[in-house]
């Protein structure tokens, strides 16, 4: 298992942004759901070893990110892909990928190698020399997947990868999600379920910091039978009808 | 985006590299590439022409003079803008939101700092240094005796990092947009502060970066004996102690190791020991005449005078200068050959005049200092005339004119109440039976004597030779003498010069 | 969010917000109040009571002649103009430039509000201690650096603002030991000089009248 998380919770002043939550994954490509302010982000965050855990234990790729050797480790065999990525808008696209794959301890040899294939992977070999401030939203998205996946990383996180994308490149995209699947732990958070659909081997859903739903996307799929769940589509179905079902237990409880 | 590519994938990382120097070498190229500071570059190659390469230049090619401007007026100038873009590189994660996606590499922090640091003090140099090269580059072109200093080129380098280093960490512990103004407006405002704490005569604001060898005049030092060093060395102990204290802070911030950690306390430690050392040097600073000297580290060697070959003019009584002055010979000349060719030959009258090297009298309020002036003596006389500390043709808006004015409102003054006389009491025993409005018939005819070779040497009023009442036979009587032939002047001098110093010709003797 | 119900708010929307159905009046102090916010004037104003402080300090110590005299002074009067010329930044962007008729208001209004500000710190930090140059000099000064800030702002971004008037004041240094006579480096010419007033006035209002029009220049991704 390269994630396993045990009770893990995170706080922010009163917020409780990640209740206890408890799950375990290996290779393949994990979609994490939920509606806003659910605690995605933040679980990701604690995974990218950005912040550390309230309580709870969490071990990465078999080590524990509370130390700083085993961390070190971890971020060297990590790809994170923030929500919100910041940049620098001078750089070219190369250089910024470039200077991810040093920050990261790749072997300086290694790196101009990996640098030209993470940019070609992501469609945007012939903007390789294109300063980051010329680019549209989307392409910028790509240098961020870019640097994310330079250092072939073990443990890949990404945070509404495919924003910006158009149709065409959010199916190069999940193609791209499952090649990496096959040899990583790949976690995906977003919104849009047809990325999950296509691309997850299992998904997980969050609410209000809490996991509410942990299999593949065929039994989300199957949550939604029997039920005048909301949504266009059969995922979207089982969607609503886990989060209703989450949401009134919720209620009776309280 | 393309799942399957032509180079054959391998899967996951190698085992754990250590950051090699080419590592360090490829981070370095990126961030010299983009680094903020080098688009400050043209900005700061226009403020040091204007505020020290043309100053330079107006002034006489002297390797102290020039060398004195590269530590005060481009420190001036760089350091405060330098540590502004410092500030501004520092919050860059800040400005940009990258801050995560850097915090989750496995580099550590503070390698990365480190590695922006020093391509933005890599430019700074670059700006520094290049000025240095152009500056030191034509004096050495124009400079007819000595070579190019290298401790205030080195005082200045160190302010460079050391200023780049406050900067950096001032922008990343607080990456507002308010940073880099309030840093840059910090430095200036320290600068300024170090200046009003000199003249408050305060030892240990020695340690001011853009203070060179104290009050002594920049023309004083590192001619007649070699440049001190003892106070550069404080300097330079202070701002790198500085930088590497600043430094270390920052990496004991970063998220690190144990190992991490220590280095950055030590360095930390280290540099703060430095520091305080530096201070504490500073605090025992005396200034001798020929600069600054700080016994702990003062090396005698260097108080050994530095043997050279005088340039002398032409004349009756040659001037002879310090081959570092030759640009000053004509001045010099012009300035005292109308009084020496009256007085040459004469009992008494010099028969050469040779620069010394000032000797510092003593200390004045405000940091100043009172340099020793011209003085006659010696078998046969010489007169010995320091022209350090005088405003020199070019410095501000003195003129050669101006110059030559100084150079006669000191040395004919002084030679004249040397030759003559003609300053002190009535010599007739009875001192205090006068008043001093009124001298006696001898002093009154030594004064006239003065009064018309200062004339004729062209003393400006006012300079030591006593003024004669306007309309008075004295004034009449020094006329007629100033009115004389040269041959007619000398003549009577020749015959009567040692009965006039000693008191014996009366008003009445006089032609 | 539902299809239904985008023209009425939901009904809890108010409270749930603390916000208020306002008045023009209240409606226009509270864009004040937010558009000063998103400038930092608060900050901005803090600081300009730091140096208003520093100065007080400083005229303490400093000689009544000289240039160190000018040097102090001075340099806190080009913090000044550097603080007010970074408060033009916008954090925004385009989408604030697509707005309406307010902004040019608003940015003249921060401008007027920062700048007397710092006058009146100065002259606080100043009153009854001796300043070279007087407090008329000092107003001239700030008005004419504060004008530099403003350009530079249109010209660099608002965060690079203080480039101008630093890169000023070092001209200004050298100018007043070279003694300088043009009335373009104001500071070396007497307070009542009326060449130095004009040039300081005109380089202020092509400042207030650029970053009013134009706003700072946008710096891409901040």
């Amino acid at each position: 298992m390269n994630v396993e998380i045990s009770d893990l919770t995170r706080r922010f002043g009163r917020t409780q942004a990640v209740a206890g939550v408890t799950l375990a994954t290996g290779p393949g490509v994990f979609g994490l759901l939920g509606p806003n302010g659910a605690g995605k982000t933040s679980l990701l965050r604690m995974l990218a070893t950005v912040i550390p855990p309230s309580s709870g234990r969490l071990r990465l790729l078999g080590r524990d990110p509370g130390v700083y050797g085993p961390r070190r480790e971890i971020r060297r065999r990590l790809g994170y892909l923030p929500q919100n990525l910041g940049y620098y808008p001078g750089f070219t696209v190369v250089e910024f990928v470039e200077y991810f794959a040093l920050l990261k301890d790749m072997p300086a040899g290694r790196v101009p190698g990996a640098v030209a294939t993470a940019v070609e992977r992501v469609g945007l070999g012939d903007k390789a020399r294109a300063k980051l401030r010329t680019l549209s939203g989307g392409m910028l998205r790509r240098v961020g997947i870019a640097q994310a996946i330079v250092n072939q990383p073990e443990l890949l996180l990404l945070d509404e990868p495919t924003a910006g994308l158009d149709p065409e490149q959010r199916v190069a995209f999940r193609a791209l999600l499952r090649e990496l699947g096959q040899h990583a732990t790949v976690i995906v958070s977003t919104h849009l379920v047809e990325d999950v659909g296509a691309a997850c081997s299992q998904v997980a859903l969050m609410d209000q910091g809490m996991l509410v739903f942990h299999g593949t996307p065929g039994e989300l799929t199957a949550r939604a039978e029997g039920t005048a769940a909301a949504g266009d589509a059969p995922l979207e179905r089982g969607y609503s009808a886990v989060l209703a079902a989450a949401r009134s237990t919720a209620a009776a409880r309280s | 985006m393309t799942a399957a590519t032509d180079a054959p994938v391998r899967h996951g990382p190698p085992r754990a590299a250590s950051t090699g120097p080419l590592t360090a070498a490829r981070l370095l190229r990126i961030e010299l590439r983009r680094n903020a500071m080098l688009w400050m570059l043209p900005l700061l190659a226009a403020l040091f022409w204007f505020s020290t390469y043309r100053p330079s230049m107006a002034l006489p090619p002297w390797w102290n003079l020039r060398g004195t401007l590269l530590q005060q007026q481009a420190l001036l100038g760089f350091a405060p803008l330098m540590a502004g873009v410092a500030a501004w590189m520092g919050s860059r994660e800040g400005r940009r939101g990258t801050a995560d996606l850097v915090g989750v590499t496995a580099l550590p922090r503070w390698a990365g700092q480190l590695a922006t640091w020093a391509a933005t003090t890599c430019w700074a140099m670059v700006a520094y240094l290049g000025g240095v090269a152009v500056v030191y580059g034509i004096t050495a072109r124009q400079a007819t005796w000595g070579g190019p200093l290298g401790w205030p080129v080195a005082v200045g380098a160190a302010m460079v990092a050391a200023s780049c280093a406050l900067g950096f960490a001032a922008g990343t512990l607080v990456p507002s947009r308010f940073s880099a103004p309030l840093v840059a407006v910090t430095v200036f405002l320290a600068l300024a502060a170090g200046a009003i704490a000199i003249e408050h005569n305060s030892t240990y604001a020695q340690i001011w970066p853009l203070n060179v060898q104290g009050a002594l005049p920049p023309d004083t030092f590192g001619t007649f004996s070699p440049y001190l060093p003892d106070l550069a060395i404080t300097q330079v102990l202070f701002l790198a102690g500085l930088a590497a204290a600043v430094l270390g802070a920052l990496g004991l911030r970063a998220a690190g190791g144990r190992w991490l950690r220590c280095a950055a306390a030590v360095a930390a430690a280290a540099g703060l020991a430095a520091a305080g050392t530096g201070v504490g040097l500073a605090g025992t600073a005396r200034p001798e005449a020929h600069g600054i000297v700080i016994p702990t580290l003062h090396d005698t060697a260097n108080d050994k005078p530095i043997a050279y070959t005088p340039v002398c003019s032409q004349a009756a009584v040659p001037v002879c200068l310090h081959p570092a002055y030759r640009s000053l010979l004509p001045a010099v000349t012009a300035a005292l050959d109308p009084l020496l060719s009256e007085v040459a030959g004469l009992p008494g009258a010099p028969v050469r005049v040779w620069q010394v090297a000032s000797t510092h009298l003593q200390q004045r309020p405000h940091n100043g200092i009172e340099l020793s002036g011209p003085v006659i003596g010696g078998s046969p006389p010489v007169v010995s005339l320091p022209l350090s500390g005088m405003a020199l043709p070019g410095e501000g808006h003195t003129t050669a004119a101006e110059f030559i004015r100084q150079l006669r409102s000191q040395v004919p003054p002084m030679l004249l109440n040397t030759l003559i006389g003609g300053d002190q009491l009535d010599t007739n025993g009875q001192q205090g039976s006068r008043s001093a409005r009124q001298p006696s018939p001898s002093v009154l005819a030594q004064q006239v004597i003065k009064a018309a070779l200062a004339q004729v040497a062209g003393v400006p009023p006012d300079s030591g030779v006593p003024p004669l009442p306007p309309g008075s036979p004295a004034d009449a009587a020094a006329k007629r003498f100033a009115a004389l032939p040269a041959a007619a002047r000398h003549a009577w001098l020749v015959d009567h010069l040692t009965r006039l110093r000693a008191g014996q010709i009366t008003l009445g003797e006089l032609p | 969010m539902t299809p239904a119900g985008v023209d009425r708010p939901p009904s809890g929307l108010a409270s749930a917000t603390g916000m208020r159905p306002a008045g023009p009046r209240l409606a226009g102090l509270r864009l004040v109040r937010l558009y000063l916010a998103s400038r930092r004037a608060l900050t901005c104003l803090l600081v300009l009571v730091a140096f208003a402080v520093v100065l007080r300090t400083a005229l303490h110590w400093m000689p009544r002649s000289g240039l160190a005299s000018r040097q102090l002074p001075l340099t806190i009067q080009a913090g000044a103009a550097a603080l007010i010329g970074v408060t033009t930044r916008s954090p925004f962007g385009e989408p604030e430039r697509a707005t309406g008729r307010w902004l040019p208001l608003l940015r003249l209004g921060t401008v007027t509000l920062l700048a007397g500000a710092a006058v009146g710190a100065l002259v606080a930090g100043s009153a009854s201690a001796h300043l070279a140059g007087g407090t008329l000099g000092m107003l001239r000064d700030l008005a004419g650096l504060t004008g530099i800030a403003l350009l530079t702002a249109a010209l660099l971004g608002g965060t690079l603002a203080w480039v101008g008037p630093l890169a000023y004041l070092v001209v200004t240094l050298h100018a007043l030991q070279a003694a300088w006579t043009t009335p373009w480096v104001w500071p070396v010419r007497p307070p009542d000089d009326r060449g130095a007033a004009l040039c300081a006035a005109l380089v202020l209002a092509a400042g207030v009248a650029v970053i009013t029009m134009r706003g700072a220049r946008d710096t891409a991704g901040e």
